[in-house]
């Protein structure tokens, strides 16, 4: 299909237009973080930092919480994520390659886990934790997570397996591998990107929680996590617009780069994991 | 393959493992022992993290207690809570702002996402790297978008009321969080920006899916653009629609940190929605009971309305 020169520019025109009027938000965040504080109480905003402030960042990073609270947000999200994918992925598999009496019942309740409401989970969790003292712990924003990323990972990795065709085990079967060694010398290094797609996810899903870590970690500061501090700031440095935006720029960074990087796997695994 | 299986002539062709509990896991007969060795790790950690405190919230639902408790069947069973649920005018209230949100949110997301998918869907240099910004929200926690909004929402000195002037739309500068009108409109805008990315990238794979020959052969009949749109990629895409739907529904229903955040469910009550009320009742009120029968409540009207829309778009399909 040909354009016309006028109609190129056209398609150009609106994709810019789009783009920067859907983008300007994390634009504003930026351009914020970066201006000094003064000049953000003076009308007109400006649009481009005259002189970019890097000190902001350099005292949100040696003078505040904030590399513990970023810490703490990886740490939980690495390790909820490790243990839900260990089991998730065992799940998957035998989900995707047996028919097993009680098989269809889990996945059925592993659908209906997407709809459980979070604040009512959040419920009897509290009454749990408390009772095994875990309060204040990162092992209870680990589990709390765990909740949300085991089922939601088992349904991504069965639709993966699912579509890796059964004669490749088969075949190492008759190559005299195990069951076991099958899965793990054939099937795994086969869905290396389906894996590492559902681990991203996991870890977004980890990274953005504000609802368990609010409420379980309330009390404990050196245990907070990267967004109730920056929910915080919000509420105590009211006017220190600066400082929020570079916090949350350091909060939605490391998902921002890895969307980026790693666009194709997550799409692909996006719309693999919900199309089933 | 048949390389490979001449290299090792001198293996047996399978060969047996007793490595766990004797049992030899690749013959026939015990093949499904192992489907189920795999998947029972998951299941205990499900019953364990889901099931069991799904249970007890259930329970709790239904006794008058101010704080959770872990046994099943403390007291007697009553239905004050939901008696007293479904004659608050709280209660009734947030089921309209959360089905105002939801039909709001979910439809303009829904052009948005569309919009955009179609867009990026053309050809053109650079094409990659648009797909990849227009969607970039997608990336952004939920926390951090709303604090970014609350800013550029600023009464004094924020942006967009800036540009609202200087445009001539408004008077004055606006305060957006403290009339139920404009607070409702700060809600549906921070939640269709963090909504419209998954729809667009959701549509956008369907769109790929479509053969080409169905546009060309259209086109060949004199099906003009639009005509184009509501006979080929609308009925095309349903199934994706409908999966994107239920997920959209869901998370708007369900989500929490963008209005807590943004407003706390203020003013007044504009802003709400269920998920609000049961967190409130539960962490501000310590009504522990009453908030999961709340929760309990959410829970059906979600399995009402997936169902609904999955059989309504598998309905489409055919």
């Amino acid at each position: 299909m040909k354009r016309t020169l006028l109609q190129s520019i056209l398609l150009y025109a609106t994709v810019i237009v789009v783009c920067g009027f859907l983008l300007f938000p994390i634009y504003w965040m930026i351009i914020t973080s970066l201006a000094p504080a003064s000049a953000l109480r003076s009308f007109p905003p400006q649009f481009w930092p005259a002189n970019p402030q890097w000190s902001t960042y350099t005292n949100l990073i040696f003078n505040t919480d904030m590399p513990r609270w970023l810490f703490n947000s990886a740490l939980v999200a690495i390790v909820s994520t490790a243990i839900s994918l260990l089991v998730s992925v065992l799940a998957a598999y035998s989900l995707s390659r047996y028919t097993m009496k009680g098989g269809e019942a889990v996945g059925l309740f592993i659908l209906m886990s997407k709809m459980l409401p979070a604040t009512m989970l959040i419920i009897p969790l509290f009454g749990i934790f408390r009772s095994l003292g875990l309060m204040g712990s990162l092992w209870s924003l680990i589990i709390a997570h765990a909740t949300a990323i085991v089922p939601f990972a088992t349904w991504m990795l069965k639709g993966y397996f699912d579509s890796i065709p059964q004669e490749l085990e088969q075949a190492a079967q008759v190559d005299g591998c195990t069951p076991w060694g099958a899965l793990f010398r054939v099937i795994l290094p086969v869905s290396a990107p389906g894996l590492a797609a559902t681990a991203l996810y996991g870890f977004v899903l980890s990274w953005a929680d504000y609802l368990y870590a609010r409420t379980f970690l309330a009390s404990a500061t050196h245990n907070w996590t990267a967004n109730i501090g920056i929910a915080t700031f919000k509420g105590e440095y009211q006017t220190d617009w600066n400082v929020i935006m570079a916090a949350s720029l350091l909060a939605a960074l490391p998902i921002m780069l890895a969307y980026l990087f790693l666009q194709r796997y997550l799409v692909g695994g996006l719309t693999a994991g919900s199309g089933k | 393959m048949s390389e490979f299986s001449q290299s090792r002539p001198a293996a047996p062709i399978v060969r047996r493992s007793h490595g766990l509990f004797g049992i030899d896991l690749a013959s026939p007969r015990h093949a499904n022992k192992l489907g189920y060795l795999l998947l029972a790790p998951a299941a205990l950690l499900i019953l364990a993290i889901l099931v069991y405190p799904m249970l007890l919230a259930i329970d709790l639902s239904f006794h008058d207690v101010k704080f959770a408790t872990l046994s099943f069947g403390a007291d007697d069973y009553t239905l004050k809570n939901y008696q007293r649920l479904f004659s608050s005018p709280e209660f009734w209230n947030a089921i309209r702002t959360t089905c105002m949100l939801l039909l709001v949110v979910t439809s303009i997301s829904l052009c948005v996402g569309m919009g955009t998918a179609l867009l990026v869907n053309q050809q053109f240099r650079g094409r990659s790297f648009a797909r990849m910004l227009i969607a970039l929200p997608w990336a952004v926690p939920e926390v951090v978008a709303v604090v970014t909004w609350v800013w550029i929402l600023d009464a004094s000195f924020g942006v967009l009321n800036w540009l609202l002037l200087k445009a001539g739309l408004i008077g004055g500068q606006v305060s957006w969080f403290s009339s139920p009108g404009s607070a409702f409109s700060a809600v549906t805008m921070v939640m269709v920006w963090k909504g419209y990315p998954f729809i667009s990238i959701m549509i956008l794979a369907g769109l790929q899916s479509i053969p080409e020959e169905f546009y060309q052969a259209a086109k060949v009949d004199g099906a003009n653009v639009f005509q184009r749109f509501i006979w080929i990629t609308v009925p095309c895409l349903a199934p994706v629609l409908g999966v994107t739907l239920v997920l959209t529904v869901l998370w708007v229903f369900r989500d929490f940190s963008i209005i807590y955040v943004l407003t706390g469910g203020g003013p007044v009550g504009a802003t709400e929605t269920l998920a609000i009320m049961t967190y409130e009742e539960a962490f501000s009120f310590f009504r522990m009971g009453y908030a999961s029968s709340i929760g309990v409540v959410t829970l059906l009207i979600c399995a009402v309305i997936s169902a609904f829309l999955v059989k309504k778009t598998s309905h489409a399909i055919y």
